[in-house]
């Protein structure tokens, strides 16, 4: 499974919008509803499935599923 | 004011001396960000690293009653900064540290509003805070910003001795939402921040016929420093009574609440604060099964406040918990605010979670069906209903909760048309809706319109300027904003959006522009947006907006939509 797979499977997971609909540009709060609990709670599923710590202060600025993505590239590649 | 209270400090310093001494071992233990790891220090060493850091405050110039902002996680460094600002004779102000996803912009923002305000000069802040405000421009990020660090290289004043403070003087400065969405600064006396927690503890522990301090070892808690939940029921209490108290983050609670209970369950008989939203949270992110040899009998007290109590979400969290010893009956709601300086009421019954139906005929403001008795006033505290001309209002009618005795505040700093509001003869006037039946108070929503979504409150300008930035309104055409709770999700954020006439066309695509402004702006989702016709949010003849008669409009239906 690709990191895009699992961060989608997370995402629909704590968002509660299905998989199929989520897209790069759509933004976290606006569009996922995701309030500040589950924007943490994002994080810590992501480190969960994906064996990453992952700073808070590393994830401030993250407002979209792409910038989701591009986080997860940059962590994965400076492992 | 008169208190009946036997052995009580007088002053805060005093507290913290009689902590050190009188309870030797007891202490505060505060875990890292993980959860994983916790720092635990006495009262003694808390003492000892206050008067350290007051004698450097003292070197750095700090005077009597000057505010200084204290806007770390909870932490050591808050602790010592915190008490050290107090005991070298200013006045700390906690707020909220910037961090997880959240826009760090308006973070700072709001630390600059505050300083002006309060003419502050000094904010205890991380070196990560400082470089955000430095490249943001803001004049005091050079000189105004103290690290933990930076703090701790410098020489503490020689013979310094913490300065005596009368029980009447104010001790801190506790930030709550203004009406227009910029924090006012409530001032808190040492005799209301002594009195409250001490009051507190003796009706959390009437069930069991002996005030919490006598039955219980320890609190645990994860509620920010910078809400009066936090800093006086959970510091202020137990280093009054002598209790150990465990603290995580808000942060930490709120990315892995399995360790809120986890923690409630590891450390003896204990009891705990929260508001609403922590117990749904829970029912929601934790399950029994997780929890395997977690023991929640000991937790006897689940005192829940701060925001509307849900039945439906108490109910659920005993569903899910009794099965690993959490007792129905350990539910305690309560009510209060940070003017109180915390704490008015607790249902003192130990019977659970008891409701009302809502009094027919009753605005019942957030659309609630059942409403939930929050108890009786604690020791020395009267509360009354009173009808808009002031009057008394009968057992079962609703008015506005009005609430005297030792906690009530001493007004709002430099702000003495918002005090003069609140305070009428000694009395507090809460904004708060509600009814007493046989002495218990129940609450049914608010004359004031502040918006409390998931703990954190919000006042109804700081949304709407985020939408009217978006839609240029703000003049003829306005936005609105205001809260509902529907269901076991709380309040929510609805957004009322008048537009001008005939042009529906691109309305989806403003409504993006709005949830993403306000999504980013303050990490809050909106429920709901809605377009109106220019002219449909009701105002008074004096073009005041109306958001309470708008909510009871949208909640019957009887808002006119424009499709999009």
């Amino acid at each position: 499974m690709s990191l895009r797979d699992v961060a989608l499977e997370v995402l629909a997971k704590v968002s509660g919008v299905e998989r199929e609909r989520i897209s790069p540009e759509m933004d976290l709060v606006a569009n996922l509803g995701l309030d500040s609990a589950k924007a943490l709670q994002l994080l810590v599923e992501l480190e969960e499935r994906l064996g990453l710590e992952i700073e808070e202060d590393d994830a401030a600025g993250l407002n979209t599923v792409g910038d989701i993505f591009a986080f997860l590239d940059r962590a994965a590649s400076a492992r | 004011m008169g208190t009946s209270l036997p052995d009580a400090p007088a002053t805060i310093p005093e507290a913290l001396a009689r902590a050190a001494r009188d309870y030797a071992g007891r202490g505060i233990g505060i875990f890292d960000n993980r959860g994983r790891e916790v720092e635990r220090k006495t009262y003694r060493e808390l003492l000892d690293l206050a008067n350290r850091n007051a004698a450097r405050f003292a070197t750095l110039g700090v005077g009597a009653r000057e505010p200084v902002l204290v806007s770390l996680p909870t932490s050591w460094s808050w602790m010592e900064s915190w008490f050290g600002v107090l005991l070298c004779g200013g006045w700390p102000v906690a707020m909220a540290a910037p961090g997880g996803m959240a826009a760090a912009e308006a973070q700072l923002h709001k630390v600059d509003q505050v300083m002006d305000r309060l003419g502050a000069r000094r904010i205890v802040a991380t070196d990560a805070f400082r470089e955000q405000a430095r490249a943001a421009g803001y004049p005091w990020a050079e000189d105004g910003v103290l690290t933990p660090e930076g703090l701790s290289a410098i020489a503490p004043q020689a013979g310094f001795r913490p300065r005596s403070a009368e029980p009447g003087a104010i001790a801190f400065l506790q930030l709550t939402s203004g009406s227009t969405g910029l924090p006012r600064a409530v001032m808190i006396p040492h005799s209301a921040a002594v009195h409250n927690p001490l009051a507190s503890s003796e009706a959390i522990g009437a069930p069991h016929g002996a005030p919490a301090h006598a039955w219980a070892d320890c609190m645990v808690a994860w509620l920010p420093m910078y809400h009066d939940m936090g800093l006086i029921g959970c510091l202020m209490l137990p280093m009054l009574t002598g209790l150990d108290v465990w603290l995580l983050r808000p942060t930490t609670f709120l990315a892995r609440p399995r360790l809120w209970l986890e923690h409630l369950g590891g450390h003896g008989v204990s009891f705990a604060p929260a508001p609403n939203f922590a117990y749904q949270l829970c029912v929601e992110r934790v399950s029994a099964g997780e929890l395997e040899g977690v023991d929640l009998s000991g937790w006897r007290a689940a005192l829940t406040g701060a925001e509307t109590v849900r039945p439906e979400t108490t109910s659920a969290f005993c569903d899910a918990f009794t099965r690993i010893g959490f007792a129905r009956e350990a539910f305690m709601p309560c009510y209060g605010l940070a003017e109180g300086p915390l704490a008015v009421t607790f249902d003192m019954k130990r019977e659970g979670v008891r409701t009302l139906p809502a009094p027919a005929g009753a605005d019942s403001g957030l659309g609630l069906a059942d409403v939930v008795c929050t108890g009786a006033p604690i020791r020395d505290t009267r509360v009354r209903i009173s009808a808009p001309d002031g009057s008394d209002r009968a057992d079962g009618r609703i008015g506005e909760v009005w609430v005297h005795g030792p906690g009530v505040f001493a007004g709002y700093f430099n702000d003495p048309e918002a005090t003069a509001d609140a305070l009428r003869d000694g009395w507090l006037a809460t904004g708060d809706l509600g009814f007493l039946h046989d002495g218990e108070l129940y609450l049914t929503g608010r004359v004031k319109e502040v918006l409390i979504v998931r703990g954190q409150n919000l006042m109804p300008d700081e949304l709407e300027r985020l939408a009217d930035s978006v839609t240029g309104g703000g003049g003829l055409t306005r936005s609105a904003a205001f809260s509902v709770a529907r269901g076991v999700e709380g309040e929510e954020a609805v957004m009322v959006v008048e537009v001008a006439d005939g042009q529906p066309e691109g309305l989806a695509d403003l409504e993006q522009e709005i949830r993403v402004r306000v999504g980013r702006g303050l990490s809050l989702p909106l429920a709901d947006v809605v377009f109106v016709r220019r002219g449909r949010i009701p105002r008074t003849t004096s073009g005041k907006m109306q958001r309470n008669e708008l909510r009871r409009r949208y909640l019957d239906g009887e808002l006119e939509r424009i499709d999009r």
